[in-house]
């Protein structure tokens, strides 16, 4: 309770921060998000050179959008949404989404592009067991590896997830429940 | 094989939190002789804590970036601010010293029957005592140093 109440009450003073624009509550945001902004980038994209240059664009938004931010939902879910919504915008005007018009309609469809280039994940990958899913990761469907990040790094409820991704709950469990299926399978085989 | 499945699904929803206590406990009862499904939990487990090992560290150069970026346009939204603020305060003490200026007009034409100044007289009245220093009170507004100057 007391816990829920502080970080209720910081959620707070990062609302009325980013209303005054304060320059000093974003540089803390900055140091303590951007590389878990980072992360997120590249889980959603599968590229990592394109992840700096989105996470930079995600804050500028966060300082011109920032008094659409009301304290009232927790300050990260909210912040992904925005790189997400970026994320996707980005990606529709690399020219991807121009080469199938079935796009158009469905945002999320241009996130499931495949990505050429060398993977972020094995080069990230720290242990023995990461490496054998960095090879996994990369072929899997960005949506399914999104909701694995906010679910099991992120520790993001299932609803802040839906928020995020703008999906109903049964669809997020599905895409993670789903992805763990496809991820167990590198521990599987022999 | 259909009661696995079942609890296949229940250890699922265990790792996402959506399950209550008493379903965590049948999980508990029913791996105690299950060893596939006890292995089903190691592995899934062992994926989990894998996920956890990807490290995607953001430079610090990419932080000292960020910050100028943010410095810069912080600054460039505070003047739009004043500058938006200065029009904003122009806009109204022109506006104000107009319609005052109209009333008092029309105030002054009433009072001047009952006086012995002439409407002309009324009228360079009004715009010696009343609309000059309103539209100079405007101007001051524009020209006033300081971030403040929108407030004068």
């Amino acid at each position: 309770m007391a816990l829920s109440s502080t970080a209720e009450a910081k959620d707070a003073r990062i609302a009325r921060g980013l209303r005054e624009s304060d320059l000093e509550l974003l540089t803390s945001l900055v140091e303590r998000c951007q590389h878990r902004l980072v992360r997120y980038l590249v889980y959603l994209t599968g590229r990592r050179e394109y992840a700096d240059d989105l996470a930079q664009e995600t804050w500028i938004r966060v300082l011109q959008r920032g008094s659409s931010y009301n304290g009232r939902q927790r300050f990260d879910p909210w912040l992904f949404a925005i790189a997400r919504n970026l994320a996707i915008d980005y990606l529709r005007q690399k020219g991807k989404a121009g080469q199938n018009a079935s796009l158009a309609n469905d945002r999320d469809a241009v996130l499931q592009l495949p990505s050429s280039g060398p993977s972020p994940f094995e080069a990230a990958a720290r242990s023995e067991d990461a490496i054998r899913l960095a090879n996994r990761l990369q072929v899997l469907s960005p949506l399914h590896r999104e909701a694995l990040l906010l679910r099991f790094q992120e520790d993001l409820s299932l609803h802040e997830i839906a928020k995020v991704v703008g999906a109903p709950v049964t669809t997020v469990s599905s895409r993670i429940y789903r992805g763990l299926a496809e991820l167990r399978s590198a521990f599987e085989e022999k | 094989m259909d009661s696995d499945k079942r609890f296949r699904e229940l250890i699922d929803r265990s790792f996402t939190g959506e399950i209550s206590e008493r379903e965590r406990q049948l999980i508990q009862a029913h791996i105690r002789d299950c060893d596939d499904c006890k292995h089903y939990i190691e592995l899934t487990a062992r994926t989990i804590r894998g996920l956890r090992e990807f490290a995607f560290a953001a430079g610090l150069e990419s932080h000292v970036r960020v910050r100028d970026i943010l410095a810069h346009h912080t600054a460039t939204m505070r003047q739009h601010n004043v500058r938006l603020k200065v029009r904003s305060a122009f806009v109204l003490t022109l506006s104000m010293s107009l319609v005052g200026s109209l009333i008092a007009c029309w105030g002054a034409r009433l009072l001047a029957v009952h006086t012995h100044f002439g409407i002309a007289q009324v009228q360079a009245g009004v715009l010696v005592f009343w609309l000059l220093p309103s539209v100079c009170a405007a101007l001051s507004t524009l020209v006033a140093p300081g971030e403040n100057r929108g407030i004068a």
